[in-house]
Parts: structure tokens; C-alpha cells; sequence
């Protein structure tokens, strides 16, 4: 059988085309390929080379319309069998090709070629093509006896216009050659044989037969010529009169070849495809020439030759000629029935061409993956024959199945067929199962098997791996350990034959997805700049009022790919998952980012997967170029052989896994992934040009700052610029819990250092104050979160414009970037505060000359023996200490209204000793108003009085200041704000207020004694002074009582002791506001010892505001106001003393 | 029974869901490929005739040396059992095939089972083996 037989094929005039002499391979095609572009001779193009010496045989010759055709067989071959049957089998002609640069000898040029036509004993026509002769060559003039023709050096278009001409020459002697043959007078009297005529033993029966079916053979011969003369009418004309005689001598063999050759000579003479008429015809005949082939068939020697090969020949060339999708029934009836015949065939290598053209036919009739059947087939007899060249051929056959079969490799596929899924994550049902259209699996595995076994035994190590490579990644559930391991090793293997860092398409192991892309860290935030605003970085917060927008928030969800800012020179890290499910240690040589665009470079790193394992591994790489960045996956070295992994088929993979569609999730399977598809979308990466990096530290490391509660301190927080670019703006501010701790930011330093240049380093102060802990932190069994700790801000920014880029981007202001610096607090629990009281109590002061002088205090209690201290408060704070060191506590007061010269008071300091408790008393004294005003104690206007009392508790609060020491440089203040304002809310009025009267009493002046000197059994002048704070006039009965130590009155009653002069109670005295009034009266002490003198007065007709002070509930009660007691010491003459002791 | 038969269900999407070697031969690995790639290759065919017809049942329409393969696509999913058989019994192919296609509906019926994925239930098979065991 013969390879791509058509029903023109017996139109053909077979020219063996040559190499001759020294000739590349490379430049034996190209020549051969130039001749094939002239397999069609115009017969009106050869009239100038056609020499008619008689008569022209093919009297229908169709000058006009004709033409000749040539086969060329490039190659030549050996001589066929079947020569005399079909003439068209027979080599007519012999074209040599020579290279002249490689053999310059035209002589032995010369010589080789006639050798090699010898072999051709049926060409008629040889020429010898010598291609760039050099100039001696050309100057040899005998060259054309030698059958030499040289085509000069020349330009493409000149040697093809050569070439034709060249070519016209051979068809025109070809022509009047074939008009010999036909003229020839014994062409009618050869004894024409096949093979199929028996050979051996002419009988004398056989002889006859022979002899008697030789005119009709002779008459199809002649037939055969005209068709490649091309006169199908003349041809026409001789098969109708041969297939007459073989009917008659019943040779069904040559009958059906004299139709076969009459169906030529129609579609010749016709030149009309497409006609249905003539369709039928062919088909109608071509049938009856299946039939007779058939028929041919003789038992005898069915052994060694058969009739079989020329009917599946027919078959094929009906096939051939009704291939259209039209037609597909007939034609795969058709093919069918010859792949039967392929079962009786003898020779191997026609079974081969046989399923070879059956595939070819298939393929041509859209019927993929019947040709894939048949192309395994072929590749199949391939691998039987057991040699390399073979078994090349099977590669290829079986590589040409790959599409159908849906095991290509990646070389294969043209590029753009990726990418029309998967950009967006919405695949739909049916596109994502015709993603795994490839479920074919066993079919799969055993092409790609058989593709591995013919690499390797081609010895095409890269097909062989790119085999072994896609049957692993893609069937390694169905394939047992040990042949997981088989395959490594033909991995590594075929790797060992190949140069290291080639290439292959198709990956192999890990499986590698997108794990992750880390965001910045808080030191590297980049914030979009807002361009004219000076707080440029608060413009990528939402505005308006409400803190949840519908508006932005569906922008958020529109904008799926969030996206990336990479900073050029700046390391970046993507995390990527790797998957090895097979049951080897895969050691991946290396493995980065696989970036397309350029301007990035990666870092590859080297992994090594346990059997059955997934690793998440951190990719890192720097941007170089600015501009937008895309990773469509990994570039891995592994098994020897560079592959380009890409994200997007894992992510296929794993949503075909999701459905069911796919054999098994290669993360899933390694434990991985918990069961749930993590979709992680390559974000939309932009590289932006060189920024500033601010980097911080805190002075002193970094380690958080531990302080007592309340605990003041200084730390210095130092920040150099690590980037390339200065720092032109800088804005510090401060975010996270607890922001009232930070006291003050010396960002006034950083400011004034702007612009930071490069490496340059500024320090800014942050006074700290370690705030309370709250009763959840107090319970120590949780650990202190970090996130208590304030956060200092720093939001900074380049230049506005980078001066090196052109002036196209001024748009587009380089963003600005956030620094972000915990202030690591860690707060101890302190001195700890356990309640304020607030305490009064009256010292006793004595009955003397009030010095004047004694207004001026400096200190916070001026204890005036002689004024007294009426109803002196204080404020008990008990403190105690938890911690293990020693606290010292001071209290100081701010009386910054008492005097311009804002003073302050320290007290001595209380130390209070770990685990011990101590109270510190705040005297309270000074803060008394100096006028009962109205305004506090206005009824109707409750809300109002409230604001003012807690205003003025506040004001009273924050000028006490409880400060504690501890060790050296501990130092702070305690929170008693709260339980203070507690301890004073009720008897706030008491406390701040003054009394409407206030009153004291003295001696009255005398000359010659010493004050305070009171003695017995003397007259003592006495003033009792009465004060009125309020603004308004008081009108009142005085009254004035004086009691001995026991209590006892002493100016009335049975066994008074004390004599008076003037009035002592019942006085009606008016006080005007504002004013104080004096009222003098003399007692005389009879006993000496101590008296207590008291002051009373009962208000008449009291205001309201004296009620309200004095909390009387009905407007009847009469209102009394009582004066501290006063000490009189009373005296004997000399030695003797009136003590007066007081006892309130 | 057939000494030889390999049973198919093709989805839509050509995608096998259901396979089975149902014949009574001893069973080769090799030739089970054959088998598949011969009913792979059958599809070419049955995509073309599938719409000439009327009829759910086509019947040989291929064959591969003595193998013949025996169709029958079902309406709606356009799913099609195809056989593999050497046997020239049409009439208990036929029985066999309107069987399993019973069977097949019901495996779609069931919510939790995805058109076009993979047959897993050990039930049908039982089934499916029955009942070649009873036709072919």
C-alpha cells in the first residue's frame, strides 16, 4: 500500500528527487521544497520545449486546459511490484540535487548521479540540479551532456522563474517520452504481470489465459499513460475498450483497475467537484471497483500476495474523495470497513499506512478522536517494530493524539486559549465541567505512559520528562507508591540527559498556590496621598457622618482585588502553599516568583517536601522598575528541569475538586486546607517609585516601658530614615487605647529636623503616664495585651514630585506612608488607693489679740492659737501599697488663687512600706469661700447649683496633687480624683462654704500684761467679735455662755464661778454685711483653771439663703449659729493659771 | 453473557461517570484500555448520528475489529450508555439499556447527586452487573 492514495494519484508522474554528492540535509529540503512548488506543469506553458517528430498519440490532448502533475519522491524508492499494473507507480523520471560549495567536482557529480539513476530503470527524464556552481563551474561547457543543470547564484525570484522553466523542460520531455512509449510497436505485446499472476509454473492453461487477456492490459497500460500525459479523453477511450477485454477474460483485477483509472480520467476531464451527479457516478463506480478487487482475491496464493491492499486502497480513495462532514455516515462506513481489512493484511507495514490514512481521514472529517484511536494504532505498530526511529514515530503519532485525549502538553496549546477562564472568580457550572472534560483518566494515563515508554526508547529525555511529568501531577492518586517513585526516577533520569536549566512547559510536582500576600507591616503602611490638604493622609478615611456607608461600602465589594502597593528596592514577601501527594521526598532545587512584567526580582529558595505534605513557604523578591506588577505563578527547579507553575491551574484544579470533577485535591489530600477552598485572587499590584521609610526606636530598647500606675516618664523615641528618599512632611499623632497616658510628643524635634535626608536620625521625647488599671487587668492571670498601649502615628511623605520622573505623573502624587510605634507600656499595679474620708474637727485655739499679720500662709494649715480653727476638714485618703518596693508619698496643694505667686505646698512626705497601708490627711481649710454668696444655694435653680458645686470640686480636686516617689527615678501621681470627689460630694457645702457669722473672741488690750495672760480674781475686758459673711444685713440675739472643764455652766446657775460685767445673752445686735461688730464684756474668774467661752446667736427673721445654709426644713425654725469655743486659761497671781481646756 | 462487554456512561460534557467491565471474559488490563479507547473513539460517531434519529437506541454503530458498540442516549441529559460487546443479541442490549437508564434516573433524583459527576453508588453497580448479567 501506498501513503496518500487519491483517485488523482494515478494522474501522477512520479519523479524521484535525489540528493547527489556532499548536500546538508537542511539544504536538500529547501531545494526539494522549491520543487514541489511546481507539481502542476500548465501543458500551454511547454509548447516551447514540446517537439512534435510524429504524430501525437493522445489526439485529445487538451492543450488549452491540460496540465502534467508530478509526485515528486523525495527520496526516491525502490522499485514497486505493481509497476506494470499502475503505470503511475513507476518513477519516470529522476531529478539529482547538488550543492555546489559542497561538491565542486562536476565531474564526480556527474558520475554519482548516473549511479544513482541506474537504480531508476523506469525513469525516462533525468536531470541533475546543481544549485550555486561558482564561476569555473559555469565555465565548464560540458555540462550538459552530463545531464547537469546549474542554476547560477541568484535571487530568490530569479532562481524560482529559473526552476519553472527547468521544470517545463522535464514535463515536455516527459511528454514526448510518454508519446514514445504509447507509440512504441510492441507496447501491445509485452506480457504484462502483478504479482498476483502466479509466478512459478506457467501451465499451458495459464499461458493461453495470459495470452489472451494481454490486449486488455495492454489497453489499460496505454490508458494509464494518457492520464499521465494528461489526455483523459484519450485515456477514457482506452479503459472503455480494456475494461471490455478483461470483462470478457473474466481478469477482474485489471477491470477494477481499468475503472479505477476511468474514474480518474472523468474527474480529470470534468475538473468539477461538488457535482452531485458526478458524485454519484464516481461513488457508483468506485463501489463496483471495491467489488471487482475483491473478486480478484485467489485462494492459491492468498499466502504471499493479495488484492486486499489495492481494494483498501480504493476504499480510502472514496473515502478521500467523499471526505466532508456531509458525508460522515458513508465516509466512516467506509473506513470502517477498510480498518476490517487491516486484520487480513500480510505485511505490517501496509497495516501501518492503512491506519496512518484511516487516522489522516478521520482527522479530516472532524472526527478527533477516531483519528486519535487510529494514531494510537499506528503508534502501537510503531513500538512493535522495537528500534529508535520508530520509536520517534510513535512519539509523534502520539503526540498528535494528546488533544483528543486531552493529556497535551502545555508546548501545544496555543497561548490564548487560558486565558479566557478563570479571570473572574464566577466560573459557571458548565464551563468549569468542561474544564475537566479530561476524566478519560485510564485512556489518559496509558497515552502518556506510552509517550514516556517511546521518549524514552527515542531517546528524547525532554519528551520523555514533560510525559513522566504530566502523568505524576496529573494521576498521581491513581497510581500505586511504588510507581509514584518509578516515575520520579524517569523524571530524574531524563533530567540527567538534559542540560541543566532546560526548560520543560509542563510542570510537574510541588503544587503550588497562592497562599497569601502579608501586608505591610505597620512600619511600611502606605497611605494614598490626598493631593492640597495638609492632612493628606485622612482622605482615604470615609467622610460624612455616618461611621457605616452604604455608598462605600458597596465600592469595597464591587473592587473584589484589593490592591497592593510595592515600593521599588523595598523586599517583598508573597507566601505560596506548596503540596507534594506523592509518597517520595520531593526536593525542590528552587523555587520563585514567576514575574512577567519585568521589573521584579526574585529570590529563589530551596524546599524540600516530605512525603504526603504541604509547606506554606514565603516567597520574597524586590520591585525594580516601577510600574504595574503581575505573578501568574512560580518558576520551579525541580526533578532537573525548569517549569513555570502558574496559580491559576491549581486554583482550577482545586474548584474542579470542590465540584467532584476532579480525582483529588493535591492540599487536601496532604492535610491541608481544612476542607475549604481559600480563593486567593492575585491582586492588582502596583510598584510605585523609591519612598521614605521612617524605621523607630525607643532609646534604651526596645522592650516596653514598665511603669507604676500613675507613673510618670520621659521616653525617648528615636526614628531614622532607612529609605532613599527624604521625608518632607511629617504629622505625629497618636491612636489606640489609653491615648491619655501620653502627656506630651516633642514632635517639634521631628518637625524642625524635616526634611530627614536619608540615614538621617532624629530623637523625640513622649512623657508618659501610666495609666490606672482597670479591676480586669488587676486579676493577674491574663496576660497584658499589647493593645493597650497607645500607638504613635507618624504619618510622613517624599517630596511631592520626584524630580527625576517626567512631569506626565503630577496627577498622581507619591503616596505617603504611616509609621506606626507601640508605645509599649506595661503598667504595674501601684500604690493603690483604698477610700477617702473626709474628717473635721475643731482645735482649740485661745482667747488672745488676733495678729494681723497672720494672713499671709505659707503653709497650708496656719495653725493661729489665737484665732481658732472652726470646723477645720480633712481629707482622709487611705492608701495602701501592694507592690514589693517602697513608696514615699507627698501631698501638695496648689493655692495659686490665694496668692499671685502661684505656691505650692509639699507636706512632708508619708512613706508607706510595701504591703503596708497609710492614710494622708489633706487639709481642707483654705478653700472656704470668703462670702456666704446666694449663689450657691438658690433653690430654684437646681441644675445650675449642681454644675457649680461639681465645678467647684473639680476646681478644689485638681489642686491637690498626691505625688509618690519610688527608688530613684520612679516617680508619679495617684488618680484620687474619683474617690475624692465621692468623699466630698456630700459635705461639699461644709467644706466650701463659710458660716454666715463667724466669731472669736480676744482680750481686750492692756498695757502692762502679756497677752493671753488671764488671772484670777481680776476684771479680764473681754470682745467677742461677730463677722457677718453674708451680703446681706443679719439681724440676731447674741448670747455668750462659758463653761468650766466639766461643762458645766459657770455664769448661770447655783455655783457659778465666774462673775461677768455687761451683757451676756439676749443681746439684739444687727450686723451689717460684710462687717464685723464687737461687743465688749468683763468676766471675772473666780476658780482658777479652764474655761471654755462660746458664742451663739439665734438669727431673727433668717433669709433664704441662711436657711438653705443651714438646712433648716420649715420656714419657723428659728436659725442658730454657734461660734467655735475659746480657751481661757485662767491663771492664779504668778504661779497660778487659768488653764481652759477644751473638750468639744 | 457476552464473553466480552465494557459498559459506559458519558455524560454530556464526554466526560465518563460510570464504567464497568461487565463481561464474562477474564479480565485483562490491556484489554480494558482497548475497550475504552474504542467507545472514546466511538463518541466522534455517536455525536453525528445521535441527531438523525429519533430513536434512543442505536445500535451498532461502531465496531473496532469483532467489537461493536451499541449506544443509547437518553433524552433530555443527553447522557449516553454505550456498550462494548461482541455478542449480536440487540434485543437484550436493548432490555439492558432501558434498564440502566431506569437506574440512571433515579441516581438523578437524588438532590445531593451533581449532573455530570461521577456515579459512585456501589447499588447501581450491583445493578448494573445484574442486570448484565440478565440481558447480555
Amino acid at each position: 500500500m501506498e501513503p496518500d492514495v487519491s483517485i488523482e494519484t494515478s494522474s501522477m508522474i512520479r519523479i524521484a528527487v535525489l540528493p547527489v554528492g556532499e548536500i546538508h540535509l537542511h539544504l536538500f529540503r529547501k531545494y526539494a521544497g522549491m520543487l514541489g512548488r511546481h507539481h502542476k506543469i500548465e501543458l500551454s506553458t511547454i509548447t516551447d520545449f514540446y517537439k512534435a517528430d510524429q504524430k501525437s498519440p493522445f489526439s485529445q490532448q487538451p492543450w488549452e486546459s491540460g496540465s502534467l502533475r508530478f509526485k515528486f519522491i523525495v527520496g526516491g524508492s525502490p522499485p514497486s511490484p505493481w509497476e506494470d499494473f499502475q503505470s503511475n507507480r513507476k518513477i519516470h523520471g529522476v531529478i539529482g540535487i547538488c550543492h555546489c560549495p559542497s561538491s565542486p567536482d562536476l565531474g564526480s557529480v556527474a558520475e554519482q548521479f548516473a549511479m544513482a539513476c541506474k537504480g531508476y530503470s523506469s525513469s525516462v527524464v533525468q536531470r541533475c540540479f546543481v544549485f550555486s556552481p561558482g564561476d569555473t563551474q559555469l565555465a565548464d561547457r560540458n555540462n550538459n551532456k552530463n545531464k547537469l543543470v546549474l542554476f547560477p547564484p541568484a535571487d530568490q525570484r530569479t532562481q524560482e522563474i529559473h526552476l519553472q522553466t527547468m521544470m517545463q523542460e522535464i514535463a515536455a520531455s516527459l511528454l514526448m517520452e510518454f508519446e514514445k512509449w504509447v507509440l512504441r510497436p510492441e507496447s501491445g505485446g509485452i506480457i504484462l504481470k502483478t504479482p498476483l499472476d502466479s509466478q512459478a509454473s506457467l501451465s499451458s492453461e495459464e499461458v493461453i489465459k495470459a495470452k489472451k487477456r494481454r490486449l486488455g492490459r495492454a489497453q489499460k497500460t496505454t490508458g494509464d499513460y494518457c492520464l499521465l500525459a494528461g489526455s483523459p479523453v484519450d485515456a477514457n477511450a482506452h479503459y472503455s475498450t480494456a475494461l471490455e477485454l478483461a470483462r470478457l477474460t473474466g481478469d477482474y483485477f485489471w477491470y477494477a483497475g481499468a475503472m479505477e483509472g476511468g474514474v480518474c480520467a472523468l474527474l480529470m476531464d470534468k475538473a468539477v467537484h461538488r457535482d452531485p451527479a458526478i458524485e454519484e457516478e464516481v461513488k457508483y463506480r468506485y463501489n463496483s471497483v471495491i467489488v471487482h478487487y475483491r473478486k480478484s482475491f485467489i485462494q492459491d496464493n492468498a499466502q504471499r500476495v493479495s488484492p486486499l491492499s489495492f481494494e483498501l486502497e480504493a476504499t480510502l480513495k472514496l473515502a478521500r474523495f467523499l471526505c466532508r462532514r456531509e458525508l460522515a455516515k458513508e465516509v466512516v462506513d467506509l473506513l470502517t470497513a477498510a480498518a476490517d481489512g487491516a486484520k487480513s493484511l500480510i505485511d505490517a507495514s501496509d497495516r501501518l499506512i492503512l491506519y496512518i490514512e484511516i487516522a489522516r481521514l478521520y482527522g479530516t472529517l472532524g472526527y478527533h478522536r477516531k483519528a486519535a484511536f487510529f494514531s494510537r494504532q499506528v503508534a502501537q505498530l510503531y513500538l512493535q517494530q522495537e528500534n529508535s526511529l520508530a520509536a520517534i514515530s510513535a512519539m509523534q503519532v502520539l503526540a498528535l493524539t494528546t488533544k483528543a485525549y486531552r493529556v497535551q502538553s502545555r508546548a501545544s496549546i496555543p497561548k490564548d486559549t487560558g486565558s479566557c477562564i478563570g479571570d473572574n472568580g464566577k466560573m459557571n457550572h458548565e464551563l468549569v465541567v468542561s474544564l475537566f472534560e479530561s476524566q478519560w483518566s485510564t485512556l489518559q494515563m496509558v497515552v502518556l505512559k506510552e509517550i514516556l515508554l517511546s521518549a524514552v526508547r527515542a531517546g528524547d529525555p525532554l519528551a520523555a520528562w514533560s510525559a513522566a511529568a504530566r502523568l505524576l501531577r496529573s494521576y498521581y492518586p491513581l497510581i500505586t507508591p511504588s510507581g509514584q517513585n518509578g516515575l520520579a526516577t524517569a523524571l530524574n533520569n531524563s533530567a540527567e540527559r538534559l542540560p541543566s536549566g532546560t526548560h520543560c512547559p509542563d510542570p510537574a510536582l510541588p503544587f503550588v498556590r497562592l497562599h497569601s500576600f502579608p501586608l505591610h507591616p505597620s512600619q511600611m503602611d502606605i497611605i494614598k496621598r490626598t493631593p492640597g490638604r495638609p492632612d493628606w493622609w485622612a482622605g482615604s478615611a470615609p467622610s460624612g457622618p455616618f461611621i457605616y456607608t452604604p455608598f462605600t461600602k458597596g465600592d469595597q465589594t464591587t473592587t473584589t482585588k484589593q490592591d497592593l502597593v510595592w515600593v521599588v528596592g523595598e523586599p517583598v514577601q508573597v507566601l505560596v502553599e506548596l503540596a507534594n501527594p506523592c509518597g517520595f521526598d520531593l526536593l525542590v532545587n528552587s523555587i520563585y516568583l514567576s514575574v512577567h512584567s519585568g521589573n521584579f526580582d526574585s529570590f529563589p529558595i530551596t524546599v524540600t517536601l516530605p512525603p504526603n505534605s504541604s509547606k506554606v513557604i514565603t516567597l520574597s523578591g524586590i520591585p525594580t522598575k516601577t510600574g504595574p506588577v503581575s505573578i501568574p505563578g512560580c518558576i520551579v527547579h525541580c526533578f532537573g528541569v525548569v517549569t513555570e507553575h502558574f496559580f491559576k491551574d491549581v486554583d482550577n484544579l482545586l474548584l474542579g475538586a470542590q465540584q467532584g470533577l476532579v480525582i483529588s485535591d493535591p492540599f487536601r489530600c496532604c492535610g491541608s486546607g481544612n476542607g475549604k477552598v481559600k480563593n486567593t485572587n492575585v491582586p492588582s499590584i502596583t510598584v510605585v517609585p523609591s519612598l521614605p521609610l521612617l524605621v523607630s526606636r525607643t532609646v534604651g530598647g526596645d522592650g516596653a516601658v514598665i511603669l507604676y500606675e500613675g507613673e510618670i516618664r520621659e521616653v525617648w523615641i528615636s526614628i531614622a530614615n532607612a529609605g532613599t528618599v527624604a521625608v518632607e512632611q511629617a504629622h505625629v499623632s497618636l491612636s489606640g487605647k489609653n491615648q491619655e497616658s501620653v502627656i506630651s510628643i516633642g514632635s517639634e524635634a521631628l518637625e524642625s529636623a524635616l526634611p530627614l535626608k536619608p540615614g538621617a536620625e532624629v530623637t523625640i521625647p513622649v512623657t508618659l503616664k501610666a495609666w490606672q488599671l482597670g479591676l480586669a487587668d488587676l486579676d493577674g492571670s491574663r496576660p497584658m495585651k499589647d493593645s493597650s498601649s497607645p500607638m504613635l502615628l507618624i504619618h510622613y511623605a517624599g517630596p511631592t514630585e520626584n524630580h527625576r520622573e517626567p512631569p506626565a505623573t503630577t496627577g498622581l502624587l507619591p503616596p505617603g506612608r504611616r509609621l506606626v510605634t507601640p508605645l509599649n507600656i506595661c503598667v504595674l499595679q501601684g500604690l493603690s488607693f483604698v477610700k477617702a474620708r473626709l474628717l473635721s474637727m475643731e482645735i482649740p485655739a485661745h482667747v488672745g489679740q488676733i495678729s494681723d499679720n497672720s494672713t499671709h500662709t505659707d503653709r497650708l494649715v496656719k495653725m493661729d492659737p489665737y484665732r481658732g480653727s472652726w470646723g477645720l476638714r480633712f481629707l482622709e485618703l487611705e492608701l495602701s501599697n501592694p507592690t514589693d518596693v517602697v513608696f514615699e508619698v507627698g501631698v501638695s496643694v496648689n493655692l495659686e488663687n490665694v496668692d499671685q505667686n502661684s505656691s505650692e505646698f509639699d507636706y512632708p512626705k508619708t512613706r508607706i512600706d510595701r504591703d503596708y497601708t497609710a492614710r494622708v490627711l489633706i487639709p481642707l481649710e483654705h478653700f472656704k469661700l470668703p462670702i456666704l454668696d446666694g449663689s450657691f444655694l438658690v433653690t430654684n435653680s437646681k441644675s445650675n447649683k449642681k454644675a457649680e458645686v461639681n465645678a467647684s470640686i473639680k476646681d478644689l480636686i485638681s489642686k491637690i496633687k498626691v505625688r509618690w516617689v519610688s527608688g530613684r527615678n520612679s516617680s508619679g501621681e495617684l488618680h484620687i480624683k474619683d474617690a475624692t470627689q465621692a468623699a466630698l460630694q456630700t459635705s461639699v457645702m461644709d467644706v466650701l462654704l463659710p458660716d454666715p457669722l463667724t466669731f472669736s473672741f480676744r482680750l481686750v488690750d492692756q498695757v502692762d500684761q502679756g497677752q493671753g495672760r488671764v488671772l484670777a480674781h481680776e476684771m479680764t475686758p473681754m470682745e467677742v467679735m461677730v463677722r457677718n459673711n453674708t451680703k446681706d444685713l443679719i439681724s440676731m440675739s447674741l448670747s455668750i455662755t462659758c463653761r468650766d472643764v466639766a461643762g458645766e455652766n459657770c455664769i448661770e446657775g447655783t455655783n457659778s464661778a465666774v462673775l461677768w460685767s455687761g451683757a451676756l445673752s439676749g443681746m439684739k445686735v444687727d450686723v451689717p454685711p460684710l462687717e464685723e461688730i464687737k461687743h465688749a464684756f468683763s468676766l471675772y474668774f473666780l476658780v482658777p483653771g479652764e474655761y471654755t467661752l462660746l458664742a451663739a446667736a439665734v438669727i431673727d427673721d433668717p433669709n433664704e439663703i441662711l436657711r438653705a445654709r443651714a438646712r433648716s426644713s420649715s420656714p419657723d425654725e428659728p436659725i442658730f449659729c454657734r461660734g467655735p469655743p475659746y480657751h481661757v486659761r485662767k491663771k492664779l497671781d504668778k504661779t497660778e493659771h487659768v488653764v481652759m481646756r477644751n473638750y468639744s | 453473557m457476552a464473553s466480552t462487554a465494557c459498559f459506559m456512561i458519558i455524560s454530556k460534557n464526554d466526560i465518563p461517570i460510570y464504567e464497568a467491565e461487565v463481561g464474562s471474559a477474564p479480565k485483562k488490563e490491556e484489554a480494558a484500555h482497548q475497550h475504552q479507547f474504542i467507545l472514546h473513539a466511538a463518541l466522534d460517531v455517536v455525536q453525528d448520528l445521535a441527531w438523525t434519529t429519533s430513536a434512543m437506541f442505536l445500535k451498532s454503530i461502531d465496531r473496532f475489529n469483532d467489537l461493536v458498540v451499541s449506544v443509547y442516549v437518553t433524552a433530555v441529559t443527553h447522557t449516553r450508555l454505550m456498550l462494548l460487546h461482541d455478542s449480536r443479541n440487540d434485543d437484550g442490549i436493548k432490555s439492558f439499556f432501558q434498564e440502566v437508564h431506569e437506574l440512571y434516573i433515579k441516581i438523578l433524583l437524588n438532590p445531593l447527586y451533581l449532573p455530570g459527576s461521577r456515579v459512585t453508588s456501589s447499588h447501581f453497580d450491583t445493578k448494573v452487573r445484574a442486570l448484565a448479567r440478565k440481558y447480555l
